[in-house]
């Protein structure tokens, strides 16, 4: 099964917002007062060209692994997502792809979230 | 509005300390009390922002106030993250300015060496977005990292810039006895000589471990008091003239330029237009130098060198002390330490102690008027503030 980061759209001026917000960014819209219809859900890209990265090997205690590397993402559609990367020698702007998958698991709970690979 | 001043003050080590934090916080509060020659004051403002993580401490202003045997004056605890202490001085001043009282204690403390680095880390990567950021295990020194890499990719800093910041920061705590780190540092041992690979190891790529501030303990602490109330004490008149505090998205990538910091922009704009100054005024300043890279890029957004030069004013040596803007003679989060709840308290105590020429060894000759500049989140919530010396 293939799973999909959503943005969420203003219902009034089409905004597209990730991470979620209750008020819309760009006009103001109270995303809650459309009970009915609330928010449009809009899976993002996961292409993009990579802004920026960084390697950290000083890692929270929920991952056992040597390092982690993280990006922030210019997608294809025009929004940006920061994830981590799974790339050997990342470069500020190469073409990159994203799998969503687990990221973290910390106790019994389970995050899911993007990693990017080159593309 | 009533004018506000900085009548006492306090601080102690920054460093680890084997104290309860609550009395680590009353420290420097019974040494600002001595100062000031006042016994007692109208309310206490507690800046901290781990004590319910790190030291299963809450409501740590009723505990601090009770150490200082101050009951039953106003009490109130203090969480803006590492933005926490110039917050609660700016609700001091508010006090103040409003009239609702004469003397305002401001505190700021941190224990976070109750527990290991790792997780003082991993507290204050809770600051980050919850869902956006922080699954993916991101800290606050990966976002400093992805930050850095930007603003070398489009201004030109290089590593050897980020290392004379540490340099000279390093060298300005040698100096303050307060300081966590007295470890004087060179660009041959953390740059050029083949060891530095060793010596300076990567934490975030591209900062290394001397790019990024120490895990302290420490706490600070600046008494405020309306005009009136100032000057029966006799101290010397340093006037907190102007605040500023502006905001930005949480999520960093969610900024329209993620090398622009708007909050600090702001911040010091607003700081800057109450106090009726201009940035080419300022003697001295204390940055918010949690990462080599937020000194320089913090210098900038305040107004003092335009926006991708700070690193040029760096080269020539303008921020050192004996430049023409000293910036953290007190050594900088990078070496004096970032025990976050005290830090923008401390910064406050290292410009009250320069404007009053009791700064000894680091002292900037002649300086007047001083700023602060106090970052919180990754740039989500920053505060800022201007001091003068007033006849």
């Amino acid at each position: 099964m293939e799973f999909n980061i959503y943005g969420y759209k203003c219902k009034k001026c089409g905004q597209v917002h990730y991470p979620f917000r209750t008020t819309c960014k760009k006009c103001g819209h109270f995303i809650f007062e459309d009970k009915a219809e609330k928010y449009e859900l809009v899976p993002l890209s996961k292409k993009g060209k990579l802004l920026t990265w960084t390697r950290l090997r000083s890692l929270p205690g929920d991952f056992e692994v040597p390092e982690l590397l993280f990006g922030i993402v210019q997608l294809d559609d025009g929004n940006r997502l920061t994830g981590q990367l799974d790339i050997a020698a990342p470069k500020t702007g190469m073409k990159v792809a994203g799998v969503v998958r687990v990221v973290r698991r910390e106790g019994y709970n389970e995050h899911k979230g993007i990693v990017f690979e080159s593309a | 509005m009533r004018e506000v001043f900085c009548v006492g003050i306090g601080i102690t080590s920054f460093t680890r300390l084997e104290y309860p934090l609550a009395e680590i916080a009353a420290y420097p509060g019974m040494m600002a009390l001595k100062d000031s020659g006042l016994s007692k004051v109208d309310q206490l403002y507690v800046a901290n922002m781990g004590a319910g993580r790190t030291n299963h401490q809450t409501g740590l202003a009723s505990a601090v106030l009770d150490q200082l045997s101050l009951a039953p004056a106003w009490a109130e605890t203090i969480e803006n993250g590492p933005a926490s202490g110039a917050s609660a001085i700016k609700t001091g001043f508010m006090a103040i300015a409003s009239g609702m009282c004469d003397t305002v204690m401001v505190i700021g403390a941190e224990r976070m060496r109750e527990v290991n680095d790792l997780e003082a880390t991993e507290c204050v990567a809770t600051l980050t977005h919850p869902q956006a950021e922080w699954i993916y295990g991101i800290t606050l020194p990966s976002m400093a990292g992805m930050f850095a890499r930007m603003y070398m990719d489009k201004y030109g800093v290089t590593p050897r810039h980020l290392g004379m910041v540490a340099v000279k920061n390093h060298d300005n705590a040698m100096d303050n006895f307060y300081a966590h780190l007295h470890e004087r540092i060179t660009l041959e041992g953390i740059i050029d000589s083949p060891e530095a690979a060793t010596n300076n190891p990567i934490v975030a790529d591209p900062l290394r471990f001397y790019d990024c501030c120490p895990v302290s303990d420490g706490a600070a602490c600046v008494i405020l008091a309306s005009g009136d109330a100032a000057k029966k004490t006799g101290k010397p008149r340093i006037r907190l003239a102007g605040v500023g505090q502006a905001t930005d998205t949480l999520a960093v990538h969610d900024r329209k330029d993620p090398t622009d910091l708007l909050s600090t922009r702001g911040a010091a704009a607003q700081a800057f237009k109450m106090a009726g100054l201009k940035p080419s005024q300022i003697d001295v300043a204390e940055l918010h130098d949690a990462f080599t890279i937020l000194e320089i890029a913090n210098s900038e957004e305040a107004g003092f060198f335009k926006k991708g030069e700070g690193h040029i004013a760096l080269e020539k040596g303008e921020t050192r002390i004996g430049g023409s803007l000293p910036i953290n003679p007190s050594g900088g989060l990078k070496a004096k330490g970032h025990p976050v709840g005290a830090t923008g308290v401390g910064q406050a105590h290292e410009i009250v102690l320069q404007l009053r020429g009791e700064a000894e060894k680091r002292q900037v000759k002649g300086a007047k008027r001083g700023f602060t500049c106090n970052f919180g989140g990754f740039g989500n919530n920053v505060v800022c503030l201007a001091f003068t010396k007033e006849k």
